[in-house]
């Protein structure tokens, strides 16, 4: 077995036993396993238009995952992908307030660099937290989480509160519509242009560049890397910044994208569903392009099965919660089968 | 049966150990193979041998850490299948690590009442004179009050041979004690032992130096590569020449005079030095101070000067200076006050990368944490060196940086089968020669080797000195660390010793062994002194 198809077996290998235990699961509440699997693959890719719907969901979450990858690698725990892609999504929302009237070509820019900019800011006061006070990053950066949450709350029902705006939910005004990049439950070729872009950025980054090297050396030990006299504390700050970068790029795409504005309880699990991705990628950037597009499918076929099949939604959140069990347990289990039963 | 088992259980005349074809095996490894050995009661037995000849195994055997695939132990008669500390610590065997684990704020008194056979209510005051008296029919020096951390390192010591003679051990194995001792710290451990020896204790010694074990031992057990090579041999009967063969084997011959007689610690050879008065300075230290790290000291004003061309040793008890002295000169510790040149260029406030740009290449103390990233690829682990000085986003080629690896590995004979496999799976002294292949390439002008050469084999250890010599005569200044004095005596063209952060006192060929011992433990005496005024 070559040593490049390991991971892809082990990793289409926990999905599979993850699947198993769904079954399980669904088999003890009395749905029938084969038919909510049927309706979710049914769902995912053969309903109509379903390659639109798996790159809506699919490609925001690829850009936020390729960033939590890169922090992932550095040894940084970046729990706050969520937070940063609020903030991102805030910011470009802000942006696109202030930029009423200029042409799309400036426009859409401008707003998409104001959501990195906002994504790379609320990454970067953890960083700074943990590279010179030594604060746990997994704390701030999840405590971060809670405040962009309110803070969206704020915006969307004070500063940017559309007055029109009726319903539950307080949202924004809604961008221009000659800025959006794509329709409200769709793709496009700009979204996929995108993506697209920072797969390949974020491959060459971290397997093309002194940095990559160094992040991934320093990610499982910086005692070494210090020995070698690189400068740990830039490299983890840069590590955070861009994976809150692109966290930042992902909410801005989806406010300028599918949304078209922002409401108070925009994608909850948006960055929680990347970091997972990251998790099962086994910190590969191309892993995650694939695993993402998995994983938007599996969000697609979520908001299919209540309407046309009539089975909970929340089947999904069990398919997602046993794969993470079993990315969790991956080193022990492997481990333990393949001492078990030989190479 | 034969007669000879029967006659084991009669008590008296019963071995204190006796190891019948013990097979340890880690994994693939086989660290101890079918090792047959019988020592006597009442003695003093050294176990002999390199690093990896499985000294340690058969100490951890004996006292039943670890459990043999194959054979058995017994002990004072009693059959032990091994793999069970309590039973043989109820037949009496205490083992003494090389590491100290004894909590750091328990007073002596407090560690023996809690290991001891009485729990139930105390005070400080009357465990204190209890154990005194205890501690001062042992002889081991110790005061039952003072807390463990505040003890140096010899004491520590002595508190773990007096916590393990409270359950009245009856076989105390010591493992490596002296390597952490000064010459004269040895000495006195050693009239401890014979103290112990003489209230009726056997003691084991695990050693590797040859000069240690003629002072010290009755009988004399060499281990080779697992295997028993001789013993228990009558100490008196042996030379130091032919334990030196015993102890390398079939490349004894092959081997210089004074790098043979260091690596098995036989009296030390003279050599020329190789300094030149004239050449250029590598590196000079002028009046150099860190700030004191918790737990420790910082450097005092130390002045130092290393030519190019020449080999300088730092001796000293460990814990004296030595790191804060090597992460000063790498950049990592913050100076104090003082100035560091680097050739002629004053570097003190230089990061490390400007400093590895000047020529700076640092073997580290801690292989595994400071030296490699245990999981990460070895071209990546040889790599970092390349890449540190230029900027992050420089572009790199992997393909390039795996064949110069690759290359370097095979230059230094490393033994690997992939440049991508993890750093983590080659022995130690594979290890070591991935970092020589990293640090010492044709740029360096000024090495820092940070016990370069612990707990490697004899191979190992001859590639290390093979390759310090050969910087040596590229003109590298070389500042070497360690804390085995022949080491220093056989490589070295000039020695510091260091005592609580100073450089107090230099030495040049031809070497004063016994003062370069006295210089080691003379500051501690003072600072005894002072303390008790």
């Amino acid at each position: 077995m070559t040593s490049r198809l390991y991971p892809v077996l082990q990793t289409g290998a926990f999905i599979l036993l993850a699947l198993v235990l769904c079954s399980l699961i669904f088999a003890a509440v009395g749905l029938s396993a084969t038919e909510t699997l049927g309706a979710i693959v049914d769902g995912a890719f053969f309903r109509p238009n379903a390659l639109a719907h798996v790159l809506r969901w699919g490609l925001p979450l690829l850009i936020t995952a390729v960033g939590v990858v890169i922090s992932f690698r550095a040894g940084y725990f970046n729990i706050g992908a969520q937070g940063q892609f609020y903030l991102g999504a805030i910011c470009a929302a802000f942006a696109a307030e202030w930029m009423r009237g200029s042409p799309a070509l400036v426009a859409v820019p401008v707003c998409m660099l104001a959501g990195m900019a906002g994504g790379a800011l609320w990454a970067l006061w953890p960083a700074l937290l943990r590279v010179k006070a030594g604060a746990d990053e997994v704390i701030t950066t999840m405590m971060g989480n809670f405040i962009a949450a309110q803070l969206l709350v704020h915006v969307t029902s004070g500063p940017l509160k559309d007055p029109s705006g009726s319903g539950q939910q307080a949202s924004s005004r809604p961008v221009e519509a000659a800025w959006r990049i794509s329709e409200s439950s769709g793709s496009s070729p700009v979204i996929i242009a995108i993506a697209a872009l920072v797969v390949l950025l974020g491959w060459w980054l971290v397997n093309r560049t002194s940095f990559g090297i160094l992040s991934g050396l320093a990610g499982r030990n910086p005692v070494m890397v210090t020995w070698q006299g690189a400068k740990v504390q830039r490299i983890a700050i840069s590590a955070f910044v861009l994976s809150g970068a692109l966290a930042g790029l992902a909410g801005s795409v989806e406010l300028m994208g599918p949304n078209g504005r922002l409401a108070s309880g925009f994608l909850p699990d948006h960055g929680f569903t990347a970091i997972l991705i990251a998790l099962v990628a086994g910190m590969s950037v191309i892993a995650a392009a694939f695993i993402a597009l998995f994983f938007g499918a599996l969000t697609s076929a979520g908001l299919w099965l209540p309407v046309m099949t009539g089975l909970p939604s929340s089947a999904i959140d069990i398919i997602h919660a046993s794969i993470a069990l079993f990315i969790t347990a991956k080193a022990g289990v492997f481990r333990g089968l393949l001492a078990r039963f030989g190479r | 049966m034969n007669p000879d088992h029967l006659q084991q259980g009669a008590g008296a005349s019963a071995p204190a150990l006796a190891a019948d074809a013990v097979t340890v095996r880690y994994g693939d490894v086989t660290a101890l193979s079918a090792v047959r050995a019988r020592f006597e009661a009442g003695r003093i037995h050294a176990v002999l041998g390199q690093n990896g000849a499985g000294k340690t195994t058969f100490a951890r055997v004996a006292a039943g850490l670890v459990q043999p695939a194959e054979g058995s132990i017994s002990v004072f008669g009693r059959h032990l299948a091994g793999g069970d500390v309590v039973a043989a610590r109820r037949a009496g065997v205490e083992l003494v690590h090389q590491s100290f684990a004894l909590p750091p704020s328990f007073t002596v008194a407090e560690v023996l009442q809690f290991v001891g056979p009485k729990p139930g209510l105390f005070t400080r005051r009357g465990i204190e004179r209890h154990w005194q008296g205890w501690l001062d029919g042992l002889g081991l020096g110790l005061d039952a009050g003072a807390r463990i951390r505040d003890l140096p390192i010899e004491m520590q010591q002595s508190a773990e041979i007096a916590r393990a003679m409270v359950s009245d051990a009856r076989l105390l194995i010591l493992d490596e004690p002296t390597a952490v001792l000064s010459p004269e710290g040895t000495e006195r451990l050693f009239a401890r032992v014979r103290e112990l020896k003489r209230q009726g204790v056997t003691v084991m010694l695990v050693l590797h130096k040859i000069r240690e074990v003629l002072a010290i031992a009755d009988t004399v057990t060499v281990l080779r590569g697992g295997e028993l090579v001789a013993g228990p041999l009558e100490a008196q009967d042996l030379t130091s020449e032919a334990l030196a063969e015993l102890i390398i084997g079939d490349g004894a011959a092959r081997l210089d005079a004074g790098d043979r007689a260091a690596l098995v610690g036989a009296a030390a050879e003279q050599h020329e030095s190789h300094s030149l008065p004239d050449a250029p300075p590598a590196l000079v230290l002028k009046r150099v101070s860190t700030a004191p790290e918790a737990g420790g000291k910082g450097l005092s004003e130390v002045d130092l000067t290393i030519r190019a061309g020449e080999i300088v040793g730092i001796a000293g008890v460990e814990g004296n200076g030595q790191r804060e002295l090597v992460a000063a000169i790498a950049g990592l510790d913050p100076l104090t006050s003082g100035e560091i040149f680097l050739a002629d260029r004053r570097m003190d406030k230089a990061s490390l990368a400007a400093r590895r740009d000047a020529g700076l290449r640092v073997i580290p103390f801690e292989r595994n944490v400071e030296g490699l990233s245990l999981s990460s690829p070895l071209w990546e682990n040889w790599s970092a060196a390349q890449l540190v000085g230029g900027s992050l986003l420089a572009q790199v080629s992997p393909r390039a940086l795996r064949s110069a690896a690759e290359q370097a590995f095979q230059d230094w004979d490393v033994r690997f089968n992939d440049v991508a496999q993890r750093a983590g799976s080659l022995s130690g002294g594979n290890a070591q020669k991935v970092i020589l292949s990293r640090e010492m390439d044709s740029g360096a002008r000024l090495i820092l080797a940070a016990q370069p050469t612990r707990g490697l084999d004899i191979g190992a250890t001859m590639a290390v000195w093979k390759a310090l010599r050969q910087a040596r005569s590229n003109h590298a200044g070389i500042l070497l660390v360690s804390s085995d004095l022949d080491e220093l005596f056989d490589i070295c063209d000039r020695i510091v010793v260091m005592v609580s952060g100073q450089a107090v006192a230099t030495f040049t060929t031809p070497w004063d062994i016994q003062a370069v011992g006295r210089a080691m433990t003379a500051a501690h005496k003072n600072r005894a002194e002072e303390a008790t005024r």
